[in-house]
């Protein structure tokens, strides 16, 4: 459990950027912080005493926005009610420290920047009170930091970080401020603000990528090929008055409005180059391709404990199952976007992007610009999901702002977006586990076959062949297992696969945790008190006990209903999760009851850690329960929500979610954490309810609800 | 597609377009008019998140026509944020619902129209009224900001 299997390392790719912290600190004039102007720094004092504080991090409601100002705000001491926050533009000042990359994924923002920006706070915090004593002309001893103001402790007199901010931003940055604030101490850190980006988001004023408009621009949709991997061989017609640009893998069409763009996006005519193979790929193929690796390989080794045959011969018992996940779509609520200006001497972006320091590597290599000739500018995401780290919608504005001379707003429509995902990755899982004769595991061989995301995005960290992505949550794990042999294959396939909200997590913890259920099962145990006995991790553990104490496991649920247990460890955090369920009829369950207990470490805003778990539990619903892309002819069967279901309103039950504390455990992620003991949690409530052990995800127990027409 | 002189009345407001009358109002808010605060998702009346009042009933406006929406009156997410806040926005602030906020405008309009049909819905009302799509997940916090909203 102490190893962190995490995407963080590789997303420095670009490592050369930037090492180590850089504290950029400034206060801006006067003037520019009347006029609210955003300046290139961290932290903003108006005349008013309204602190601007900015974040790093890109928004796509995980709260980053305010969480990030809020660990400022802890050594700055400033009232959370004036702070206002805002998004950072892209700089080297807000590298990632330990990703040394501005992107926002693997659920490790607060992780890396915890330190740094209590420093940064401490930093700014010293340097109004270096202010307020050169004002007194007192030494700086003299001097101390309350709400908002500097204190002369001699005379009482006080001066606000409002007047001091324009002296202040002349001081040099110190070298080592002092950090007053601790764990057990924090003031701020730990309390359930709320997010300054709230009210924007319920008056319509809130910017979102699709939101830009810049003057001259012209709207434009996308049109992509019919078969994964295709490029443009001709346009061979366009529609009157629109203009299209063959951007290599598909084309793009304008439009008086976006909606016309989409009408002449579909009637645009284009004949395509497809790669030999690529339209006979489908759903079954690729399984029987997968599955052909399960059982013959070649594979690579993920881990190696101890002597997994003789553990096996040894067994009283064995399981040998195997489970298979299909593609799932993001399918995030607000469709790719980018607004693009790119002129001979400039290239300005607007993107909802988690990957802002990628899109300024996509425009290097598009307009042959200089880094100091780009512009990233940040705008709100609706939602992420891992999706928005891409570059390919990115490339298409800016290929067709070049073509066009003029600054162009592309959106995908929602057909576009469901059919040119990538997906996160389907797998086939096998495990063959014994057990002796108390339950205790004495064996555990898993072998996971899932086309590989890291191959294709980052192929210079896959070594011998292991995706390390694709087998998180598949080693180290938090159970005592006697011998241990995880090994992995790529299963390559014309079908794009990307990250997508707790990437292998989310499949093999499915796996995991319904394989545990099994072993319980096979050794006449209770699901509950089985984990309980088999756990090696404490935190684990903890999560574990304080879930079955929220759902009342010790009491027998309702005739006709029945519970399911499952726990995670991913991101540097650790969920438990229980559901309770009951079925009208054979085929249709309801959901009752879903309990979550999570460890998160220390907790920056307690609010929006049950807000991640809550929207993370009801992503888990909706891929366990209908999460699917079938594949056929080289394409995704997918087009829109009347025939893709995802949780709505009346199929979700309450969630209770309770923070466990575990003192002094190290700061853990939380974006994803919510995910993926979902599925297991519900194939093994219903594995309880009706005996059937369910190994394909999607589940399809519970009847979905479309829309209201 | 012939663009042609369409009048409508938005927040109040008389605007006149020169459009395709067949554009639905989805895209002449946001692409004509530039209120934005409405949402496209699927164009297909299938997510809710470009709820609009019309004449003031909730209506999916991805699919309504420009023209068919002329001469009613159009209250988007905008016009309904005058000063002070109405109470299903602050119900919405003070339960901290949205996340990423893209599918709010549309909740919120479609709340609106929920309490002005019920003045206190049960939970099964509002399962069955509020079928928007939220990918976050925030529907156990739309819930609450309605149960609150009602008893201000
Ligand atoms: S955009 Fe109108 S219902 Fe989805
Ligand atoms: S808040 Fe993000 S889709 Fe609803």
């Amino acid at each position: 459990m102490n190893q962190i299997v995490s995407r963080r390392f590789f997303l420095s790719a670009t490592a050369a950027m930037g090492g180590g912290l850089m504290v950029g600190i400034s206060f801006s004039n006067t003037a520019l912080a009347a006029a609210g102007s955003t300046v290139n720094v961290w932290v903003t004092i108006a005349p008013d005493e309204s602190v601007t504080i900015l974040s790093s991090g890109a928004e796509m409601g995980q709260g980053v926005l305010s969480s990030m100002p809020q660990i400022i705000a802890e050594e700055l001491l400033v009232d959370w009610t004036k702070v206002k926050t805002g998004a950072a533009p892209s700089g080297s000042q807000y590298l990632n420290p330990v990703t040394h990359s501005q992107s926002t994924g693997g659920s490790n923002n607060i992780r890396s920047w915890f330190k740094p920006l209590l420093t940064i706070g401490a930093a700014t915090r010293e340097m109004l009170v270096s202010a307020a004593a050169q004002s007194w002309g007192v030494p700086v001893s003299q001097c101390k930091a309350v709400q908002g103001a500097v204190i002369n402790t001699a005379t009482n007199a006080t001066l606000t970080y409002g007047a001091l901010a324009s002296v202040a931003s002349t001081l040099p940055v110190p070298t080592s401020p002092a950090v007053l604030s601790s764990a057990g101490s924090y003031k701020l850190i730990g309390q359930p603000v709320a997010r300054p980006d709230i009210p924007s988001k319920t008056d319509g004023s809130a910017i979102f990528g699709i939101d830009v408009r810049v003057p001259g621009m012209i709207y434009a949709a996308i049109k992509h090929p019919p078969v994964f991997g295709s490029t443009v061989n001709a346009i061979t017609s366009t529609p009157a008055g629109a203009k299209s640009v063959n951007v290599g893998n598909a084309v793009v069409v304008t439009g008086a409005t976006t909606w016309d763009a989409f009408r002449n996006a579909k009637s645009t005519q284009v004949s395509w180059t497809v790669p030999a193979g690529n339209s006979s790929a489908s759903s079954s193929t690729i399984l029987a391709k997968a599955t052909a690796l399960l059982k013959n390989g070649p594979t690579t080794p993920a881990e190696t404990i101890g002597d997994v045959k003789a553990g096996l011969a040894a067994a009283a018992k064995q399981i040998n199952v195997t489970y298979t996940l299909p593609f799932v779509p993001h399918a995030c609520m607000e469709v790719l976007n980018c607004t693009a200006s790119v002129t001979a001497t400039s290239c300005e972006i607007w993107a909802p992007t988690q990957g802002a320091d990628a899109n300024l590597r996509t425009a290097i290599a598009l307009t042959g610009l200089s880094a100091a000739q780009i512009t990233i500018h940040p705008v709100l995401m609706g939602g992420g999901l891992g999706r928005k780290f891409e570059q390919d919608f990115i490339s298409q504005a800016i290929l067709a702002s070049k073509a066009l001379g003029a600054p162009v707003h592309l959106t995908w429509s929602r057909e576009e977006d469901f059919s040119n995902d990538f997906y996160r990755p389907m797998a086939v899982c096998s495990v063959n586990a014994g057990i002796d004769a108390s339950g205790a595991i004495t064996a555990w061989n898993n072998r996971i076959i899932s086309p590989s995301v890291m191959m294709r995005m980052f192929p210079a960290y896959v070594k011998n062949g292991l995706d390390t992505v694709a087998v998180a949550g598949a080693v180290a794990l938090p159970y005592k297992m006697g011998s241990r042999y995880v090994d992995y294959a790529n299963v390559p396939s014309p079908v794009p696969v990307g990250f997508w909200r707790s990437v292998g997590e989310s499949v093999n913890n499915f796996v995991l945790e319904s394989a545990i259920d099994e072993l319980a099962a096979l050794a006449g145990k209770d699901p509950y008190a089985y984990r309980a006995a088999q756990l090696s991790d404490a935190r684990a553990l903890g999560v574990l006990k304080a879930v079955a104490g929220m759902i009342g496991w010790s009491t027998k649920p309702a005739t006709g209903h029945a519970r399911g247990i499952a726990v995670s460890e991913g991101f540097g955090s650790y969920i438990a999760i229980a559901i309770e369920m009951t079925a009208a009829t054979a085929s249709t369950v309801t959901v009752t009851r879903v309990c979550a207990a999570v460890d998160c470490g220390t907790v920056v805003n307690p609010d929006t850690v049950v807000a991640q778990i809550q929207g993370g539990v009801v992503h888990g619903f909706s891929s366990a329960l209908w999460g699917n892309t079938p594949i056929s002819g080289g394409a995704a069967q997918l087009r829109n929500f009347d025939n893709y279901a995802l949780t709505r309103m009346g199929n979700m039950p309450h969630i209770d979610v309770q923070i466990v504390n575990t003192p002094g455990a190290p700061l853990g992620g939380i974006g994803e954490v919510g995910v993926p003991a979902v599925a297991p949690a519900l194939a093994n409530a219903y594995f309880a309810l009706t005996g059937k052990r369910l190994r394909g995800l999607p589940l399809k127990i519970v009847t979905p609800i479309y829309g209201d027409d | 597609m012939a663009t042609q002189a369409v009048t409508l009345t938005v927040n109040g407001t008389k605007h006149t377009v020169n459009v395709d009358p067949s554009t639905p109002l989805l895209w002449v808010l946001r692409d004509a008019l530039g209120l934005t605060g409405t949402k496209y998702g699927c164009g297909i009346e299938a997510c809710g998140a470009c709820t609009v009042l019309v004449g003031g009933g909730a209506e999916k406006s991805c699919e309504m026509s420009v023209q068919d929406a002329s001469g009613q009156n159009i209250t988007t997410i905008e016009g309904l944020a005058a000063t002070p806040m109405h109470k299903v926005q602050l119900a919405w602030i003070a339960e901290q619902v949205p996340q990423c906020g893209y599918c709010q405008s549309g909740m919120i309009l479609k709340a609106v129209e929920l309490l002005q049909q019920t003045k206190t819905p049960t939970d099964a009302q509002i399962s069955a009224a509020m079928s928007n799509l939220c990918v976050c997940g925030t529907y156990q916090r739309v819930r609450a900001a309605i149960h609150r909203a009602a008893a201000m």
